[in-house]
């Protein structure tokens, strides 16, 4: 009896240690994502402070890998095009890295340009390769190329917003205000032009404006942060977050604060 | 008292035919849900998953992967692009199962209440479907126009103009230059559909259901939603604009109607964009409702072309009446590209995946092969036609599809033809204790076919002696042909030797090198027979008429015998 009891519970413990890796399998998916407040309130900021700095990479830089253009040469081959999944520049920069606070509350409303976010489609190449769009806000795509494109958004659980919509040579530009609208922060989603399966891109849908993007030379800046204690927090295509370790920054009014960030090629598991 | 009780009889007739109505509505939606997952657990989750997300036991070999219901992604839709499936979708689905996939029918296994149930239940599985406040919004067939000739041509027109060809290829063999590349959304590979085998066609071949998939899209495929790529303008000036569009020199005149025409377009777009925004005025939306009634016109007549691509029916195996017989000709076997080839029917060979000796394959890729053949008193010439997306020629290392190795096909006889239909033919699979003869044509080597002898699927050897197969091959469009000749017999005793008039057993075994397959991972046909067709005979002209004649020579004789005999 004793040991029927005990096997019982042994198996009991063995469902929920199953349960919990099973869980645990589910959080290192969204390792890979951003992180957002629970609610955001836009208020006015005076006298806020600023973040900047540079992002460096840290390992071997990789050779610039050419990508192979199977079809359309005329437009898409005109501009030798190199993957875009890790930019280094000269000082070990790294570009397309998003740096964000993680939990700020309240603070200022996004600007006019950021609320008409636009995604081109020009020789056959997203521009740009990593992209902040508000929620709730349409997005516009365009298309440069004298060539059929289409755009796939890879839908998720959260948003069911799986846009795949052809955008024809005549049509230069396309709001996609009806299916293309997030209603939830989340993201980096993959964009993919499956007629030239080379062109890949980023999308975040974001609920607040204190993100950046890296350029050319690694730097980034957020302006107008309210007073107050951060956790910044990165992101990039192939070297991952700091979701377990965010740095802690503390914006003083007027201030500024100085952050850098070196990242290495993540593991492969 | 009479007409009471007859009403009273009707009303309990009534109450017989009515209650099981009432009943299932009485079943509540949480009722059902349980039920439902009751026979989920059971009949879907093992491809399905328990929670639903694709990642069933037996998931793992399947392409296309079984689907994830937790994203409330669906292909086969009657909705618009973006929105959820009806439930009416979902249980036609589940009933009729998905042609070309490992997707069943459960029209047998389950009864209607059950595939309900299971309805009920997947849609738990996304929070989509509690929280969306109106119904699916589902796509009117309103305007079809009917299946013509006239309509075909103006589809075949649009075919180009719409760019399906990007991915379904020029003829819509499925081998647009995009084609090795797509992937759906799970990162698994998906080949476009080969549009002259609608058998294959996950959500039906009906003009109506190929209409829905332009409109509505294939959810988390790389199948897009379409626009009208002439938005605002009419067929014609549709048709002017590509004319103009492909020309190298235009006059001026020509330039100044090819920018009328682009600043029609995009002026339509804009309002498209304002209309979709919920914007416009009356005027815009006027226009609007104009231009997506000639959009809905275009994707009818495309559909028809679309359904024109197809046989009306998938072709009947080679067996009986169908099966392969050559037919004999006086002269030269006619090469290849002979017009006169076009004249025979083709004998159609479908396949299967080799599932029974690993490595296997799973996810056949190549339908069918069809054979046509001719011979003379000397040779026999075969034409060998099946479709493959990708034309590979050597083993490589592919970014996108992984390992590829080349194209090939592999004809397979055996060494000693039975006697009879009863006697024993080799093991199906290249034999085994009885030998196969075999024709190997790889497609690095376009001319050439190599005789093997093989007693298993790993235990093939090329003959010693190659006798002479002339070969010549072709791959366009999506499309290989091979055509090999042999003399009726050789010396070589490992060959097969032909007669006129003896059925031979024939079966196939086909390599789609894109899709992974090489050694035993192919696709396979089991043992059919062909025949040489005896030539009926020009002495059945010549022997019956005088055998007849002589019998009644013989007979005149006879009486005239008898009458003699008898006045006598």
């Amino acid at each position: 009896m004793k040991t029927k009891m005990f096997a019982c519970l042994a198996l009991l413990a063995a469902c929920g240690f199953s349960l919990i890796v099973l869980a645990d399998n589910h959080e290192e998916e969204d390792m890979n994502k951003l992180v957002f407040p629970e609610a955001y309130k836009v208020e006015a900021v005076a006298n806020g402070g600023k973040i900047s700095g540079v992002v460096k990479f840290d390992g071997e830089v990789p050779e610039k890998k050419k990508l192979a253009i199977n079809k359309d040469q005329a437009v898409c081959d005109a501009v030798a095009k190199f993957d875009e999944s890790l930019v280094v520049g000269d000082g070990n920069v790294l570009k397309n890295t998003i740096v964000y606070l993680m939990d700020i509350t309240k603070g200022k409303d996004f600007d006019a340009e950021a609320k008409k976010p636009e995604l081109d489609q020009k020789e056959c190449r997203f521009d740009p390769h990593v992209q902040i769009v508000p929620v709730g806000i349409v997005l516009t795509v365009l298309n440069s190329d004298k060539a059929t494109h289409n755009v796939h958004i890879f839908g998720t659980k959260k948003n069911n917003t799986s846009v795949n919509k052809q955008q024809p040579k005549t049509r230069k530009k396309m709001r996609l205000s009806r299916e293309g609208v997030a209603k939830k922060a989340e993201g980096p989603i993959e964009v993919k032009c499956d007629i030239h399966g080379w062109m890949k891109a980023w999308i975040a849908y974001v609920p607040h404006p204190y993100f950046a993007v890296t350029n050319e030379k690694g730097e980034f800046t957020l302006e107008d942060v309210p007073p107050g204690t951060y956790k910044l927090g990165y992101w990039h295509e192939v070297c991952g977050t700091n979701n377990k370790a965010p740095v802690t920054v503390k914006v003083e009014a007027g201030g500024e604060v100085k952050q850098e960030f070196t990242l290495k090629v993540e593991e492969t598991k | 008292m009479r007409i009471r009780n007859f009403t009273l009889l009707l009303l309990i007739l009534g109450l017989f035919f009515i209650l099981p109505f009432v009943h299932a509505q009485g079943a509540t939606e949480a009722q059902n849900i349980a039920e439902g997952k009751k026979v989920y657990d059971n009949s879907c989750a093992h491809c399905h998953g328990i929670e639903g997300r694709g990642d069933g036991s037996a998931a793992e070999n399947l392409l296309p992967q079984p689907r994830d219901f937790t994203r409330g992604l669906y292909k086969i839709r009657s909705t618009e692009s973006g929105q959820l499936p009806t439930d009416q979708d979902l249980f036609d689905i589940i009933t009729e199962g998905m042609p070309g996939s490992s997707m069943p029918e459960w029209e047998t296994a389950l009864d209607a209440d059950e595939r309900w149930q299971v309805v009920a239940y997947i849609k738990t599985f996304y929070e989509g479907f509690k929280e969306s406040e109106t119904l699916p919004k589902e796509i009117s067939l309103k305007g079809k126009i009917p299946y013509s000739k006239e309509s075909i041509e103006i589809g075949k027109e649009l075919y180009t103009q719409f760019a399906c060809y990007e991915c379904h290829g020029d003829e819509g063999r499925g081998d647009g230059t995009s084609a090795p590349t797509l992937t759906d959304e799970w990162d698994y590979k998906s080949w476009p559909a080969n549009l002259h085998q609608n058998w294959n066609y996950r959500g039906g071949n009906d003009i109506d259901d190929i209409y829905k998939r332009f409109v509505g899209g294939i959810a988390g495929s790389a199948m897009p939603m379409f626009e009208d790529p002439a938005f605002g303008l009419s067929i014609e000036e549709a048709q002017r604009y590509t004319q103009l569009d492909n020309k190298g020199e235009m006059t001026d005149a020509e330039e100044e109607e090819y920018t009328q025409l682009e600043d029609k377009m995009a002026n339509a777009f804009d309002i498209l964009d304002l209309i979709n925004a919920g914007e416009g005025d009356e005027e815009q939306k006027k226009f609007y409702e104009e231009s997506m009634k000639t959009f809905y016109e275009k994707s009818w007549h495309l559909a028809n072309y679309v359904k024109s691509l197809s046989p009306e029916k998938r072709p009947e195996a080679a067996i009986g009446k169908n099966s392969l017989r050559s037919q004999y000709v006086e002269d030269e076997l006619p090469p290849m590209d002979d017009a006169v080839w076009d004249t025979l029917e083709e004998s159609y060979f479908p396949l299967v995946g080799q599932v029974i000796i690993e490595p296997r394959q799973f996810n056949p890729t190549i339908d069918s092969v069809s054979v046509k053949s001719f011979y003379n008193d000397t040779e026999v010439a075969f034409l060998f036609i099946w479709d493959d997306r990708t034309h590979n020629t050597a083993e490589e290392e592919n970014e996108d599809i992984g390992k590829t190795y080349e194209d090939a096909i592999a004809i397979q006889f055996p060494v000693k033809i039975p006697k009879g239909p009863t006697s024993p033919k080799p093991y199906f699979l290249w034999g085994g204790k009885l030998a196969v003869y075999l024709w190997q044509w790889q497609a690095s080597a376009p001319e050439k076919t190599t005789e093997l002898t093989a007693k298993g699927i790993n235990n093939a050897t090329e003959q010693e002696f190659q006798g002479d197969i002339e070969t010549e091959s072709a791959y366009s469009k999506g499309q290989y042909k091979l055509w090999v000749k042999r003399a009726l017999e050789t010396d070589d005793k490992k060959d097969l030797q032909l007669k006129p008039g003896v059925f031979v057993p024939i079966a196939f075994s086909l390599w789609d090198g894109a899709n992974g397959d090489v050694g035993t991972k192919r696709v396979i046909s089991s043992w059919y027979s062909f025949v040489l067709e005896p030539v009926p005979s020009v002495k059945r002209f010549i022997y019956p008429p005088i055998v007849a004649l002589l019998s009644l020579g013989l007979l005149i004789g006879l009486r005239g015998f008898m009458q003699r005999r008898n006045t006598e």
